[in-house]
């Protein structure tokens, strides 16, 4: 689609600042250590990461669609897929990670009072606070409307207890959001609430769940008699399935897209292939297995880059077939791990050990991905919970006696 | 796949002529005649009136430039009734030879008839059990030429024949000839999707006989040729898929067991979802594919068996779990779904199976 003149003029106009505003240390490759993530603990790696998250923040690129008076850019869809495009186009790194600013925030546009948006949104444009995510727990994963955790009524506050689980580094985090049960009289998803609550209370503890790929990214939270002030309530009292449900919609578009946020492995699974396994005088790799596997799997995950692409084509031209996003993560997580596994495979022995997870350059790092991506099947709503979505939401189908 | 206006009111003109006048019924009425006929040649002549003969043409040599996309649009409508028509074997294959690897004097003779509908031609290219396009044996020999082909598009209803062939000093060419010509056989078969396909046997046929339309220099361009034909047959073989997963959901939403629809089991709805995802997925290979031809984009020939790849994989699923989920009526001459799970199994075949594809995709990338 043709871009027209004033969309022409601001493409431009965004040219010019990023090349202007994003120092060259900041358009290499995003380094996980390197990320900028929001906080109370923030820290920047380099002045170059400190001034590249300044001038974003300061035009309101961290949160681009978000209004000006919240502190974002006020962008328009297709403005800010312009953005993202010249952004990609030169390698800016994400000049800011928060799930505040990926889940929370697009929630509260829709459900936050005025003053909730006025404490919190500029907060997370600014990077000052980290959020987590406090959904499941040890009873509710998929059923998460199964949840437990109480806030019962106390005068001005909440009186929360209970805990969540695979709460991701709810240890470097400021703030939670979370589902609390405020009523279970009647039938489950009725009775949940959706409450704001900063980790400082007393009352709140977090222990990290070590993983098996040996690191601790997810926690389990503990809340003891925490009180939490009513005004923290986003959406109704028993209203937050609704508020949780926006969340999620952000989360699972998030994660079709982790790819391009994440850390690239210094060797691609191509080269990878050709540096480990003994090669033919036409360049063929001699294990025909992983040939194929490998090719199938290079086909596969670029049609998952076309249908991203062809979503935001279809969004910007206002002719989106509401079906397709259903699909982007349980199609895209599944490559993933496809290409973890190839890589396996490719290494034999080499990739048997987690012993030097520090070192960039070993084999421990792929074999350290490929356990920890297999998560990406299960967090934010299991595969088999997509498909029912896509079941019912988008072929129709009638609801059985499985759930969302 | 996003289509302009002009596109999107060609694409919803052929398919509203399709719906009127060959739909599924017309494929079994075609099965029941005899071999000769490849499809009903009137029909196709009024195609091409409406522009199905023309749409990647460019205007200057009177084509309504529509595109690759627009074309693919075409053969989705196409692969949603099977309607047997000759735009794989002629416009694709034998139009597209013809226009992208002949001289320009030769195309300004043939191609005004294959546009208007009067000529219909095929392409004779394969000589082995599967589709290995650079193994050729066929060959101009002092004598005249000589060799065998199989599995021509259409063959038997083709007003001239395209053949690929070597030249006097071993190289890679391109002839036109007349099927009529002394020295050619041929022997046509129904294959279990009801096309035709045919075998051609040529023995000393005069080299006075045979016009050569490309040469060594033109490899390259039937190359490309092939990477489209490849695309637009994905096309079409999605559109069967398309149709046929539609169709199997309807099912699952009326068919009732244990008093309940049999869509509410999840097992069921599970397959159907993931049926579902695969096609969208294989769609955007397939109009990727389509796109990077209209902007002449690099990497065609790894896109093009992405395309071909993906669609295999998605048709072949599809037509399985289309068969299962309607269960004995799905084994049912009744149904089409038979139909078009047929179809799947000889479309696997042509162009290049998955396995040909997955391995020229990995040449492309360097392993």
């Amino acid at each position: 689609m043709e871009d027209s003149d004033s969309l022409i003029a601001f493409r431009e106009e965004v040219k010019a600042w990023l090349r202007a505003s994003c120092p060259l240390s900041q358009r290499r490759p995003i380094v996980q250590k390197e990320q900028i993530w929001a906080g109370r603990q923030r820290h920047f790696h380099s002045e170059d990461a400190r001034r590249w998250f300044e001038a974003a923040r300061d035009r309101g690129f961290t949160a681009p669609e978000w209004p000006v008076r919240y502190g974002g850019a006020g962008l328009s869809v297709t403005e800010a897929s312009i953005l993202r495009e010249e952004m990609q186009a030169l390698g800016c790194r994400p000049p800011l990670y928060d799930q505040g600013l990926w889940m929370l925030g697009p929630a509260l546009l829709v459900f936050g009072t005025e003053a909730q948006k006025q404490q919190h949104l500029p907060a997370i444009c600014r990077g000052e606070i980290r959020w987590a995510q406090g959904y499941s727990e040890p009873n509710a994963g998929s059923d998460l409307a199964n949840l437990q955790m109480k806030a019962e009524d106390d005068g001005d506050f909440f009186r929360v207890h209970g805990s969540k689980i695979w709460t991701t580094k709810a240890d470097e985090a400021d703030w939670i959001f979370c589902l609390v049960r405020t009523d279970d009289s009647g039938p489950k998803q009725q009775g949940i609430s959706f409450l704001l609550i900063d980790l400082a209370t007393p009352g709140v503890s977090v222990s990290p769940i070590p993983l098996i790929s040996g690191e601790s990214d997810f926690c389990q939270t503990f809340f003891d008699d925490v009180l939490v002030p009513k005004a923290n309530l986003v959406g109704e009292l028993n209203g937050g399935w609704a508020v949780a449900k926006e969340v999620l919609r952000h989360e699972r578009q998030l994660m079709s897209s982790f790819e391009s946020m994440a850390e690239k492995p210094k060797v691609n699974v191509v080269e990878l292939a050709t540096q480990h396994i003994k090669r033919q005088g036409d360049g063929a790799i001699s294990n025909l297995d992983i040939r194929v596997c490998l090719a199938r799997h290079l086909m596969r995950d670029r049609a998952v880059k076309q249908l991203g692409a062809r979503i935001e084509q279809q969004g910007r031209a206002r002719c989106g077939d509401p079906r397709l996003p259903l699909l982007m993560k349980y199609l895209s997580t599944r490559e993933i791990q496809q290409k973890n596994e190839i890589k396996l495979k490719i290494l034999g022995y080499r990739g048997l050990s987690l012993s030097a997870p520090d070192d960039p350059e070993s084999c421990d790092s792929i074999v350290k991905q490929w356990a920890f991506d297999k998560a990406l099947t299960i967090a934010g709503g299991t595969s088999e919970i997509q498909l029912n979505i896509i079941a019912k939401r988008g072929l129709g189908l009638p609801l059985g006696s499985s759930s969302e | 796949m996003i289509l302009n206006s002009e596109q999107e009111s060609f694409r919803a003109s052929v398919s509203s002529f399709l719906a009127a006048k060959l739909p599924i019924s017309a494929l079994r009425a075609l099965r029941d005649k005899p071999v000769a006929t490849a499809y009903d040649r009137d029909l196709w002549g009024e195609l091409a009136v409406l522009g199905a003969s023309s749409i990647t043409v460019p205007a200057a040599s009177g084509g309504a430039e529509f595109g690759w996309l627009a074309l693919g649009a075409v053969a989705q409508e196409l692969g949603r009734r099977l309607s047997p028509t000759p735009l794989l074997s002629s416009v694709v294959l034998a139009q597209g030879a013809l226009i992208q690897c002949a001289s320009p004097e030769q195309v300004a003779r043939y191609l005004p008839a294959l546009l208007n509908g009067d000529e219909v031609w095929a392409v004779a290219f394969e000589e082995q059990t599967h589709f290995l396009p650079d193994c050729l044996q066929t060959a101009m020999t002092p004598l005249g030429l000589c060799g065998s082909k199989g599995m021509v598009l259409d063959g038997a209803a083709a007003d001239r024949l395209l053949v690929t062939a070597l030249d006097g000093s071993g190289q890679w060419g391109l002839l036109l000839v007349d099927p009529d010509t002394p020295g050619i056989t041929l022997r046509a078969s129904r294959l279990m999707d009801g096309r035709q396909y045919v075998a051609f046997e040529f023995s000393e046929v005069s080299e006075l006989a045979c016009e050569w339309v490309a040469g060594p220099a033109s490899e390259g361009a039937w190359a490309r040729v092939l990477n489209q034909a490849m695309a637009v047959l994905a096309a079409e073989m999605l559109g069967s898929a398309r149709e046929l997963c539609e169709r199997t959901i309807e099912y699952l939403k009326e068919r009732e067991q244990f008093d309940v629809k049999i869509g509410s089991f999840q097992a069921l709805q599970h397959r159907a979802a993931h049926m579902y995802s695969e096609l969208e997925l294989s769609q955007a290979a397939v109009d990727a594919a389509l796109i990077a031809f209209d902007t002449q984009g690099s990497d065609q020939c790894a896109m093009a068996s992405a395309a071909k790849a993906l669609a295999n994989e998605c048709f072949q699923l599809i037509s399985d779990e289309a068969v299962q989920m309607h269960g004995g009526m799905g084994v049912t001459d009744a149904l089409d779904i038979g139909l078009f799970l047929k179809r799947s199994r000889v479309c696997n075949q042509l162009l290049g199976d998955t396995h040909w594809h997955h391995l020229r995709y990995a040449d492309r990338s360097g392993f």
